[in-house]
């Protein structure tokens, strides 16, 4: 085959399988990945600039009515408004606590191994058993935190933790970031470890602080890790669903309602296929977005 | 699925070994350290702690003593309850089926993928990387309309084998992402002197990349288990009848029926997620592996 004058001198030239034959490693998944994610994208979006409920046979072509409508929809402003409290404490709170504890692990501690375990287990449960679990924890007559609040004389503080709107949303933060503070903290800790010694040296050598050793250090060794933090829990954060819908439906009322959840029961319950994919279109734009500089950053490495 | 993605896998490591080399934690601060982090640690830990001690006494003890009380008595009967009105054993087994269908049909096909953008000459090469790698950030919800219209329309909702397409698909992108940046780190050499032996590419792939990248392959497959396991969206749309329902699934109906039922609610939890846990604690070292060994390249 006369592959010869190429630029990249790489693999050997497929002397066997011949030009096609990477397409057939590639193929599988490929196909897979387009038949069920990419085709079904594509459909939402044309969904979305339709009237069908999801259940008729016909439906009419309404152009970006849906999306027009989404402004004034009070639940979207609420599921807009949660959405963005939502990202901002579960990216926040989860990534200080696991820069802590990672600092904390890599010091001089006993039982490393048995600390580390404990801080990531709740990151491998199953999102409805950790709604479940938190859930049963905020029982108002039965649940551990209203007990444990009586017991330390606090019975004021009691009160229907995820059944009104002041708190309900706070709530299930708590339980969100219960599980999220493992991953930072695991990041953390592995790239810490990465740190050469001789740069703490040298800067305690040059009469630095451990304040300054962890402005001028710590964090600038860390940027890779703060990268890969930021961008996954970016993405994460805003697909969240399962949560929600687990410990409170969307309610009490729609005080709790996201995008995911408000498009969910839009298309199932309230039987408004069309409006709940426009609701789908606009959260998978916004991930997008936020996402590509991450993919990017990666296929780049990758070439 | 969550999708937690580093950009590059070595071989599982423990990462625990103390950044100061050569020191031991002894005295002083250490012990102080020690004792915070201790009772932090107890602190996180206490949901599933306090999960544990409710599951296993009698209901009338845990209404008549609080649920901070330690038990007066303790029972296995709230398993059995939980086990029988949960219908565990029925969403045991299609959880289980499921991720054994589905795990290594995904790690294969990742694998094939992620080898070809790797190791062989591919046009396009760069845009099927970016648009695999641009799945990562797809909601689910995006696609569960028309998933659903499709499996109606091929008879294969209320069935596991209905999530098993929908399930693959939204793996892909985070398995191709990590064995690929494996596989790139194999030497060309050796697979050039294999092909000058005659090797073809699938000679190549079977017989020298996957034995070469098993440890990526084994913490791939752990981490795709779990997020199977896990996997709630497409389950809770896609499967309706007790018969075919997952544990997450199951597992959010069961809390509807045991809402007054705090023990039993807490037995039913554990089932759950017991075999989570030990195979947590069992294959931990992969698992950190895998996650972190993205973060600490320059």
């Amino acid at each position: 085959m006369a592959t010869i004058a190429l630029p990249k001198p790489q693999v050997a030239k497929g002397k066997r399988g011949g030009r096609w034959s990477p397409w057939l490693f590639a193929l599988p998944a490929l196909v897979v990945y387009v038949a069920f994610l990419v085709y079904p994208a594509l459909s939402s979006l044309f969904f979305s600039l339709t009237n069908w409920d999801g259940l008729s046979a016909t439906y009419k072509f309404v152009g970006l009515e849906n999306y027009f409508k989404l402004p004034s929809d009070p639940v979207v402003v609420t599921a807009v408004r949660n959405n963005l409290i939502w990202t901002v404490v579960t990216i926040a709170v989860p990534t200080v606590i696991g820069l802590l504890l990672a600092m904390a692990l890599n010091g001089k501690v006993h039982g490393k191994p048995i600390l580390r375990l404990v801080f990531y287990t709740p990151a491998v449960l199953p999102l409805v058993s950790i709604a479940s679990i938190w859930g049963w924890l905020y029982n108002p007559q039965y649940g551990a935190i209203n007990s444990f609040l009586k017991l330390i004389g606090l019975d004021g503080l009691a009160q229907p933790w995820l059944g009104q709107d002041s708190t309900a949303l706070w709530a299930v933060m708590v339980p969100a970031i219960w599980l999220r503070t493992g991953f930072p903290m695991l990041l953390y800790l592995a790239a810490l470890q990465g740190i050469p010694n001789e740069l703490y040296e040298a800067a305690t050598v040059d009469g630095a602080t451990k304040w300054q050793q962890f402005w001028h250090v710590t964090m600038p060794s860390l940027r890779p890790a703060h990268y890969i933090v930021l961008a996954l829990s970016l993405i994460d954060s805003f697909k969240v669903f399962d949560m929600i819908y687990a410990m409170t439906y969307g309610g009490p009322g729609t005080s709790t309602q996201v995008l995911g959840t408000w498009m969910y029961f839009n298309v199932f319950q309230y039987y408004q296929a069309g409006y709940g994919t426009a609701i789908a279109v606009v959260i998978t734009l916004v991930a997008i977005a936020v996402g590509i500089p991450y993919v990017r950053s990666q296929t780049k490495e990758a070439s | 699925m969550s999708s937690i993605a580093p950009a590059r896998i070595d071989v599982p490591v423990e990462t625990v070994e103390a950044h100061p080399v050569g020191e031991k934690p002894k005295g002083g601060r250490g012990l102080v350290m020690t004792l915070v982090l201790a009772v932090v640690a107890i602190f996180w830990i206490s949901p599933l702690a306090l999960l544990v001690i409710t599951a296993v006494r009698p209901l009338s003890d845990f209404i008549g003593n609080g649920p901070l009380s330690w038990p007066a008595e303790f029972t296995w009967s709230n398993f059995k309850d939980a086990w029988g009105i949960g219908n565990f054993a029925t969403t045991y087994r299609n959880s289980a089926l499921l991720a054994l269908m589905k795990v290594p049909l995904g790690v294969l096909i990742s694998a094939m993928l992620g080898f070809a953008l790797a190791k062989l000459r591919m046009k396009f090469r760069r845009t099927v990387m970016f648009s695999v790698f641009l799945g990562l950030t797809i909601p689910i919800y995006i696609a569960i309309v028309p998933v659903f219209i499709m499996m109606r329309q091929a008879g294969a909702t209320d069935s596991i084998f209905g999530l098993i397409g929908p399930y693959l698909a939204f793996g892909i992108p985070f398995e191709v992402l990590v064995l690929q940046s494996f596989f790139r780190q194999i030497p060309d050499e050796i697979i050039e002197a294999a092909k000058v032996d005659g090797a073809g590419d699938w000679r190549v792939f079977f017989t020298m990349i996957l034995p070469l990248s098993l440890p990526a392959l084994v913490t791939v497959a752990i981490l795709d288990a779990v997020a199977t396991w896990n996997e709630f969206l497409f389950a809770l749309i896609l499967l309706n009848s007790d018969a075919h329902k997952t544990i997450p699934v199951g597992l959010l109906n069961f809390q509807g029926q045991f809402a007054n039922n705090n023990t039993g609610l807490a037995a039913g939890i554990l089932i759950a997620v017991v075999p989570i846990l030990i195979a947590y604690t069992l294959l931990q070292r992969w698992i950190v592996g895998g996650l972190t060994a993205g973060a600490t390249k320059g």
